[in-house]
């Protein structure tokens, strides 16, 4: 029996398929990496497995575990040098991952998940430092705030952010693993949502203004914001 | 974009961290952004996820402790998966015997003899019959498919060489198959 190894093909290449997803692909190449993806049973395949690798990381690895473990192993190493560098994640780590906890986890109140896998995390970025915001946690003026999107396998994404009478595209385009390439700053006052729809098939966002807007059997994340 | 209730910020390039975040919300986004694929290697090349998640960590502190490297790098998804390839290949290194074992099971797994095995798991067991030189290219060009032009960028090293690693993994490979599974045939170094 002759068997193949595997290998790069016409097109194909696990690493690209993965470059593309996490955004570190840029024009042309972006472009055409994702024509050639949309249509490759081996590109999508690739792709299944690397939403399989996101499902396992949450499913065995919660953060707080996996911080304390870096920060103790960084504790543990004699170089005094990184030691200080990094002490302060010691204490920080957990309270970030706290804050993380609370915003992907469902509320009825302040964040609104839908059943799919597919989900989203703002982090904040102020004066106090970077954080994922706590749910029903005020925003501060002037913070700097950043979607991070985990697609499990969803290939769209949308965010907009719904305020009285006015809604914001702020992401459309392909749902990529990891931070979206802009940060944003809330500026309103009073209270927004923010939502993010996550689906296998294009999103049109401007047309989306509640999570009832979102295409059938999409993933919605939804958080509120106010000062 | 400045409309109503909102500004949007200039974004970092993309696969890049930006901004000056905290040493928490630092590892937090690197965690968010790349720990799903290191995992997902650690978990391929140990086959232990008790293991693969101490490994992860490892990794972790390996790229905090290589910032600026990390930083500079085209890639930061190709950078990590390179680290963690290493570090699990040292692992794997350390209780080289058991490839046997493995490969006699992965045989026998098969429901009858026209059943290929499954590709990358025999490529995984195979690493360890394999030089060490060997190795990393064969992770690169099987696992990841990067083409061998990729590879010898990725390595610095020339195109004759990365062949020659090539030929060399098939070589090993062919040689621990003929016990375990006569009845595969692997492809020769040359028709790559």
């Amino acid at each position: 029996m002759n068997l193949e190894l595997g290998g790069p093909g016409p097109g194909c290449s696990a690493m690209r398929v993965r470059r593309l997803l996490a955004g570190e692909l840029a024009g042309a190449e972006a472009e055409r990496t994702r024509a050639h993806v949309e249509g490759c049973a081996r590109c999508g395949q690739v792709q299944r497995e690397i939403a399989l690798e996101q499902e396992a990381l949450r499913r065995e690895v919660s953060f707080p575990a996996f911080a304390a473990g870096v920060a103790e192993k960084l504790a543990a190493r004699p170089r005094r040098s990184v030691l200080s560098r990094w002490a302060p994640l010691l204490a920080a780590a957990g309270l970030a991952l706290v804050a993380s906890a609370l915003v992907l986890r469902p509320s009825d109140t302040e964040t609104v998940r839908s059943k799919g896998a597919g989900t989203a995390q703002l982090f904040v970025q102020d004066q106090a430092g970077t954080r994922a915001l706590s749910a029903g946690g005020p925003v501060a003026a002037g913070a700097r705030l950043r979607i991070a999107l985990h697609p499990a396998g969803r290939t769209q994404a949308a965010a907009v952010l719904i305020e009285l009478g006015e809604t914001s595209v702020l992401y459309s385009g392909a749902a990529v693993n990891g931070p979206l390439p802009q940060a944003f700053e809330w500026t309103g006052q009073g209270a927004a949502s923010l939502l993010v729809v996550l689906s296998d098939q294009p999103i049109d966002a401007a047309k989306i203004h509640s999570a009832g807007d979102a295409p059938p059997g999409a993933d919605v994340w939804q958080v509120q914001l106010h000062r | 974009m400045n409309v109503k209730g909102l500004r949007v910020l200039e974004g970092g390039r993309a696969g890049a961290l930006s901004g000056p975040p905290s040493s928490a919300g630092l590892l937090a986004e690197l965690y968010e952004r790349h720990a799903a694929a290191v995992y997902g290697r650690c978990r391929y090349l140990l086959k232990d996820d008790a293991e693969a998640r101490d490994a992860l960590q490892d990794v972790f502190v390996k790229l905090l402790q290589a910032l600026p490297e990390f930083r500079q790098a085209d890639s930061p998804t190709a950078y990590l998966l390179r680290v963690a390839t290493h570090h699990c290949l040292n692992l794997i290194r350390a209780r080289k015997s058991q490839w046997r074992d493995q490969l006699r099971v992965l045989g026998a797994t098969r429901r009858q003899e026209t059943e290929p095995p499954e590709r990358r798991e025999l490529v995984r067991v195979l690493l360890a019959a394999a030089p060490e030189e060997s190795q990393e290219v064969a992770i690169l060009y099987f696992v990841d498919e990067l083409t061998q032009e990729e590879i010898a960028q990725e390595l610095q090293r020339s195109l004759p060489t990365v062949r020659k690693r090539l030929r060399q993994f098939l070589a090993a490979a062919r040689a621990a198959l003929l016990e375990a599974m006569p009845d595969v045939i692997l492809p020769e170094g040359s028709e790559l």
